[in-house]
């Protein structure tokens, strides 16, 4: 059974024709109340910036992209094998995971400025960074999850002596899934959100830095477009999550 | 085929069983009785090797249980079914043997589905099946894996009884035909009659909450069930089967 059999195809007129309606009532607004444009451009000034220098917007866009790529799949491989090990000993769980549950409340974009301090501008610095926004919630997540399967599957697997990687790998983490992606929605959200305050306080590119310099020169029309290029972004991303977990759980 | 000699299983405040001697031959089905918390499923748990005895010994056709569970010779049956819910009924059967490091038998496990009465279920999801039907999956999968012993903790506590006794019925057509040794732990007494060649009273001396003073739990009364075989419903309704229960429930309140 494919994806398109069991969800409906959700009807995109109305959103769509939302959309519409609020992109009109803005150029409505800048246009019947002739405001400056360097308060609020109309949607054709924001979309002639896009057009006028894509190679921009795109470069940039790259750059965010990779620091959100490599810094996510860094934190969600860390935040992983951490689950795993704390969940594997008990000494571990008990001694780290109130901390882990407890460093979700800590926000993180406060680190920023430290790891200024010690690591200085740069690509490598961003990646960090991104990676331990994305590495909390997959942590909680997964260490959530593994702890799930229920005694009696894993007394049936004791009465057989099973060895614990087929253990692990057939029904541990098959049971910690739906918990393993909520973490993940949670990251992949995070990990834009974190890329782009990397970019203002940890490193010179990306559309973050772009939207920055845009503000102190006050081009609302080049944070404006900065930000059409980013949405797309973040929600590709969350697509491709939720993409894979509908291929891969059940239920 | 089962045998235990002197076993006590304490835990850290609480012993659950002490001075356990039994044996249970090859072939035979014994079922052991008694009320909830009376160590029974500890019982059936020791011999299995899920819990460790405290004092004593168990043995499975002579070795210790965990030489049983390497060689795949123990089949338990808990009361939760404890399907994988993402696998159909048929991958379900397969994965304990898979699991078990022994080589897979698909066609096998189809068939034996078959004659548990699951013909045009195999590929369902366990949500898409019944209690009962669970259980029979659940049975299959023990009996698919090749376990000469079944170990059986109240499979049929949840079902309604109406479908516990086709499960009875179903269950010892099921062990005519491949003659494992069975150890069934059941709550209803009734149902352990109908079921057992052996039928054991396990209770907490003196007490009928044990788990309040921690009197462990002990066998208090053997019968020997001698009802003819095969079994079906009509015995249910008979004098012997009425008057055999009735013992039963006599040791079980004491008056031995």
């Amino acid at each position: 059974m494919s994806v398109a059999d069991r969800v409906p195809v959700p009807d995109a007129t109305l959103p769509l024709a939302g959309l519409a309606v609020a992109v009109a009532c803005w150029w409505a607004v800048t246009v019947a109340f002739a405001i400056p444009p360097f308060l609020l451009p109309s949607p054709a000034a924001v979309l002639a910036r896009l057009v006028g220098n894509p190679e921009l917007y795109l470069t940039h866009a790259v750059e965010t992209l990779r620091k959100i790529l490599v810094g996510g799949a860094a934190g969600v491989t860390a935040g992983f094998t951490l689950a795993v090990v704390v969940v594997a000993v008990p000494l571990l769980r008990r001694a780290l995971y109130p901390y882990l549950v407890a460093a979700r409340v800590l926000p993180k974009i406060a680190v920023a400025p430290v790891f200024l301090i010690y690591f200085g501008v740069g690509f490598e610095t961003a990646v960090l960074f991104v990676a331990l926004v994305v590495f909390f919630p997959v942590v909680v997540g997964t260490a959530a999850g593994l702890s799930r399967t229920p005694d009696a599957h894993l007394d049936l697997l004791r009465s057989v002596d099973a060895d614990p990687l087929r253990t692990f790998l057939s029904v541990r983490l098959p049971h910690a899934l739906p918990d393993v992606f909520a973490g993940l929605k949670q990251s992949v959200t995070l990990s834009v959100v974190g890329a782009v305050v990397a970019e203002w306080v940890l490193s010179n590119d990306g559309l973050g830095a772009l939207i920055l310099a845009a503000s102190e020169n006050v081009q609302v029309d080049v944070m404006l477009a900065a930000l059409a290029v980013l949405l797309p972004i973040g929600l590709g991303l969350y697509g491709g999550v939720l993409l894979c977990q509908r291929a891969v759980t059940w239920g | 085929m089962i045998h235990a000699e002197d076993l006590s299983v304490s835990y850290d405040d609480l012993d659950a069983l002490a001075d356990v001697d039994l044996d249970v031959d090859e072939g035979e089905f014994v079922t052991v009785v008694g009320p909830s918390g009376c160590g029974k499923t500890t019982l059936l748990r020791t011999i299995g090797g899920l819990e460790e005895p405290t004092t004593g010994t168990v043995t499975v056709d002579g070795d210790p249980p965990d030489v049983a569970q390497s060689a795949a010779r123990l089949g338990f049956v808990f009361q939760d079914h404890t399907l994988l819910p993402w696998k159909s009924a048929v991958e379900n059967v397969t994965f304990l043997r898979r699991m078990a490091g022994k080589d897979p038998d698909p066609a096998g496990a189809r068939d034996l589905l078959t004659t548990t009465g699951l013909d045009g279920f195999e590929d369902a999801r366990p949500s898409e099946l019944s209690g009962g039907m669970k259980q029979r999956v659940a049975i299959a999968r023990a009996v698919h894996l090749g376990a000469d012993v079944l170990l059986m903790d109240e499979p049929f506590g949840e079902l309604d009884e109406i479908t516990r006794d086709e499960m009875g019925v179903e269950i010892l057509r099921l062990w005519r035909r491949n003659r494992k040794t069975v150890v069934f732990v059941t709550h209803s007494v009734p149902e352990a009659v109908f079921l057992g060649d052996r039928c054991l009273v396990v209770a907490a001396e003196g007490d009928a909450d044990p788990a309040a003073n921690g009197s462990p739990g002990r066998i208090v009364a053997e019968f020997d069930i001698d009802l003819s075989r095969p079994r079906d419903e009509s015995v249910l309704g008979s004098e012997a089967f009425g008057a055999q229960v009735a013992r039963v429930r006599g040791a079980l309140h004491g008056d031995t």
